[in-house]
This record gives structure tokens, C-alpha cells and sequence, in this order.
């Protein structure tokens, strides 16, 4: 089996790559993929919190690398889904007790097991960055409709751009459509046509993120949620099914959208 | 001639003032290059350890793929970092990537410019090369220069600056800093399809946008300087 190994970025930090890597996980778990994620935030991690697994964690990504334990070893099963896991980052430890081929390596390693591997990237574009995107065939780039984001969004995608990774697209995060229809916020044609980058998902701003990720229980597993449906179609879109973009969700600017992409 | 090919070596490392200048001969295949150049480093590794290294291939096609190769070694090896890459300007391979370096800054300049010292390129900017291309969006962090006109087939986004020589021409949005007769030549112009930039400046003058939004406009824009004022004329 060679799964596919894809990278969670954004370059600005809060901006939800760990809240989308865990919906999207569990969602890609929940359609019957095995799935592996990583926490690539070496010195803070949070993968595990938002999974509500911390309380299990014996070894972790900094363990695997140095040869203190087995890989599977260090791989947390999901409390609700067999086939869903994650790999910890060590608290303890410095970015640099990580090299970029060792991450290639276990990416590699992951990938001939696994369906998909996800990959939790710190904020920045320093070492943690690189050790991320080391292993990654594909990358995801998250960002909320702010110029500050969008700024950090464009100079990561000119960075992935440079190490050759070209499949590349983009998650808009806390998308807020009332304020998008007053003129209050960029829309998401706007943000598309700044970053020419593919849509592959909207995802709108909603309360129950916070309390989903208080609970450590992800969004896709409630019903109802218009974040976590938003999240399961963008699964399914990486799984490769052509999911329509509604108007609801984009704000109505579906047209605008399509049109960019040549639809 | 393998004998004499391994015998001298197929580089020649200088120090210059901004760091060290790596001057990479046209012929050697690239294997050759850099089995000799690990080799280079490995023994004086103290001595260029940490050290910025400035890549000139004004003798060598540009190719993405060997820079990234050399790049990597270096790093690799002794820990000495790609500060820059110097290209000539005829190169066409060159700016299909040159918007997506990874941080690299990257001067064009002809052979002729390094030999006869930038003070002639200054007197005569416009004749000394011809305009660069650059097919690719410029993301932020992104910084082009030309010594000549300088031609962009795609957007200039926030955070990414963009410097010439003559004028510069945008088939896109200007959406970052722009710098035309950055020598001096107030003539120069920037063309964009629109422009939205952060600043402009033309030769010694400096322009902020206008505050609050402005009518896209039909066709396009130029600015360029009236009296002693940057204005942007929409056609």
C-alpha cells in the first residue's frame, strides 16, 4: 500500500491547522482510511489534546527518531476509531532533535502502511517547517480571511513552492459569512485570487470548535455542526470525490469561485 | 584530460565583501562539481563553517535543480549557507524559477557588469542587458531584481519586491513594492494591470497609495513621475 503523506501548514500560527488536521483525520478514519497523524511541533505539542489522548502518551516523534522505540510503539489509537492514530511531539525537546530526513524516512515508512499521513506543521518557517514538509507529497495550507494570514499563507506557499512541492491547496478557516456580506471581511474569492492556489474547502467560523477542542472530541463526530460537515467534505475532496461548493458556506460566491478555477 | 580534469579543480572559491563567491565553471558535469566541492569543504569545514556562500554561475547555464544539488551540499557539509545566486541575464531558465527561490536572493547581471565594475552598468543601465522575464507570481518574501527592464506575467503580491533598472511591467496586479530606475532614471515607469501596491517608488521618489478603495480600472494603469510627484494614470 502506498498511502499518501500530506502536510498541514499555514506560516502564522492560531489560525486552526491542528483543529483541521484532527477533523480531517478522523473524518478520512471514519470513511474506512487508516490513518496516521503527526505532530510535527516539536516543544508544543497539541494534536493530543484537541484528539483527547495526552493522557496516554508514553513515547513519542523525538523517541521514534532517536531509536528509543518502535514506531508502533509511539502510535496512540484513537479512542473511538481502530484504524485512526497519532504520533506525539516530544514537550520536552528542542525542533532540532529532528532532522528533515529522519522525518522523510518515517513519512516514508507511514506511507507503505497507511492510507494517508498528516502531518501537523508548526507555525513559522524555520526548522520545524522543515522537518514537515520534509516527507510530505502534498500540503494543505490553512488560513483564516486576515491579511496577516494571508500574507504568512503566501510567503509559505512561495516556500513550498521552492522545495518542489506543487500540489498544493488551500483550507479557508473561520469564514464568516455575515460579516464577508456587510464588506467586513475578504471573501473567499478574494483570498483565492490573491493566492491562486485551488479551494479545496471553506470552513465557517462557529462556537462549537472551541468546545469541541475543550472536550477532545472532534467536530466530524457530531451531527449538526456546519464546521464539521465542512471538514467532512473536504475529506472527502482529498479522498478525491467531487463534492459540490455550496453557496451557503463560500458566502455566495460560488461563481466567482469556479470561475478562477476555469469551471 | 579526465587527468587534468581532476587536477584542477572545477570551481574557484573567492572571498568577496558580502562572504565567500563560488565561481563554477561551464563544462564540468555536475557530479564532478560536487564530489570536488564536498571534498573542498570537508577539508577547511572549520574554515567555512557557518559561512554564507554566494553562488556565481555566470560561466554555467542556470539549471533549478543543480543549484538545489550544490545547495544542499553545502549545507550538508560544512553548514555554510546559500546567501545568493548570481545569473547572467540571457538566462530563460532562470526566471521561470526565480519567483520561488527559497529565500535566495538572486542578482542578474551580465558577464560584462562584473568585469568593467558597476560603475559603467550605472552610467549606460538600459543597454547593458535585456529585460528579465519572470513567469510566476511573486509571493511574499520574494525580492527580483534587474539590472534592465523587468517583466512580470503574473501578480505581485504583499510582501514580495520587485526592482529595476528601467520599467517594470506587471501583467497583473501590483499588489507589493515596487522600485523602477532604481539607478536613478526618473523616466522609468511601472505598468500594471492594476495597482494596489504597498509603495511605489520611481528613481529617489517614494508613494504611498491612497487611502480607501478605488474603481477597478478598464485596462490598465502606469505610473510614472509628473513635476516631482509619482501619479498613477489609469488607460
Amino acid at each position: 500500500m502506498a498511502g499518501r503523506t500530506i502536510v498541514v501548514t499555514s506560516g502564522k500560527g492560531g489560525v486552526g491547522k491542528t483543529t483541521t488536521i484532527a477533523n480531517l483525520g478522523t473524518a478520512l478514519a471514519k470513511k474506512g482510511f487508516s490513518v496516521v497523524m503527526i505532530d510535527a511541533d516539536i516543544g508544543l505539542r497539541n494534536l493530543d489534546v484537541v484528539m483527547g489522548l495526552e493522557n496516554r502518551i508514553v513515547y513519542n516523534l523525538v523517541d521514534i527518531v532517536e531509536g528509543k522505540c518502535r514506531i508502533e510503539q509511539a502510535m496512540i489509537r484513537d479512542r473511538k476509531l481502530k484504524k485512526l492514530h497519532i504520533i506525539p511531539a516530544a514537550q520536552t525537546r528542542e525542533k532540532d532533535a529532528v532532522q528533515p530526513e529522519q522525518m522523510k524516512a518515517l513519512c516514508q515508512q507511514l506511507a507503505e502502511q497507511n492510507d494517508f499521513v498528516l502531518i501537523d506543521c508548526p507555525a513559522g518557517i524555520e526548522r520545524g517547517f522543515k522537518n514537515a514538509v520534509a516527507g510530505a507529497q502534498q500540503a494543505l495550507v490553512v488560513t483564516t480571511p486576515e491579511v496577516s494570514a494571508i500574507r504568512d499563507a503566501d510567503r509559505v506557499i512561495g516556500l513550498l513552492e521552492a522545495n518542489l512541492l506543487k500540489d498544493i491547496h488551500l483550507v479557508i478557516n473561520r469564514l464568516n459569512v455575515k460579516m464577508v456580506k456587510q464588506g467586513d471581511m475578504m471573501s473567499t474569492a478574494d483570498i483565492v485570487s490573491l493566492l491562486s492556489v485551488p479551494l479545496i474547502g471553506v470552513v465557517p467560523e462557529s462556537e462549537d470548535v472551541v468546545v469541541s477542542t475543550n472536550r477532545g472530541v472532534p467536530l466530524v463526530h457530531e451531527r449538526g455542526s456546519r464546521a464539521g460537515a465542512a471538514f467532512q467534505k473536504i475529506a472527502a475532496r482529498l479522498n478525491g470525490e467531487s463534492v459540490p461548493f455550496d453557496d451557503d458556506q463560500d458566502g455566495g460566491f460560488l461563481s466567482r469561485v469556479k470561475r478562477i478555477f476555469g469551471g | 584530460m579526465l587527468g587534468r580534469m581532476t587536477d584542477e579543480l572545477p570551481f574557484v572559491i573567492k572571498a568577496d565583501r558580502e562572504g565567500f563567491l563560488l565561481i563554477v565553471n561551464g563544462k564540468t558535469p555536475l557530479p564532478h562539481v560536487l564530489e570536488a566541492l564536498r571534498t573542498k569543504l570537508e577539508e577547511s569545514k572549520a574554515f567555512f563553517q557557518k559561512s554564507k556562500m554566494i553562488l556565481d554561475l555566470h560561466q554555467r547555464p542556470f539549471d533549478p535543480e543543480e543549484v538545489g544539488a550544490v545547495r544542499a551540499l553545502m549545507e550538508q557539509a560544512a553548514g555554510v549557507e546559500l546567501a545568493e545566486v548570481r545569473v547572467s541575464c540571457e538566462d530563460g531558465a532562470f526566471s521561470r524559477w526565480a519567483a520561488g527561490l527559497l529565500g535566495v536572493k538572486i542578482r542578474l547581471g551580465t558577464e560584462r557588469d562584473k568585469d568593467t565594475g558597476a560603475s559603467d552598468s550605472q552610467a549606460n543601465p538600459h543597454d547593458a542587458s535585456p529585460p528579465l522575464v519572470v513567469r510566476q507570481t511573486c509571493r511574499s518574501g520574494t525580492r527580483i531584481e534587474s539590472p534592465a527592464e523587468l517583466v512580470i506575467l503574473g501578480d505581485v503580491n504583499p510582501g514580495a519586491e520587485i526592482i529595476a533598472s528601467g520599467d517594470i511591467v506587471v501583467f497583473g496586479t501590483l499588489r507589493g513594492v515596487a522600485h523602477a530606475g532604481a539607478q536613478g532614471d526618473r523616466e522609468a515607469r511601472i505598468w500594471a494591470l492594476h495597482i494596489e501596491p504597498q509603495q511605489l517608488r520611481i528613481a529617489d521618489l517614494v508613494a504611498l497609495p491612497p487611502r480607501g478603495r478605488k474603481p477597478k480600472p478598464k485596462r490598465y494603469e502606469v505610473a510614472e513621475v509628473k513635476g516631482d510627484l509619482i501619479q498613477v494614470v489609469s488607460y
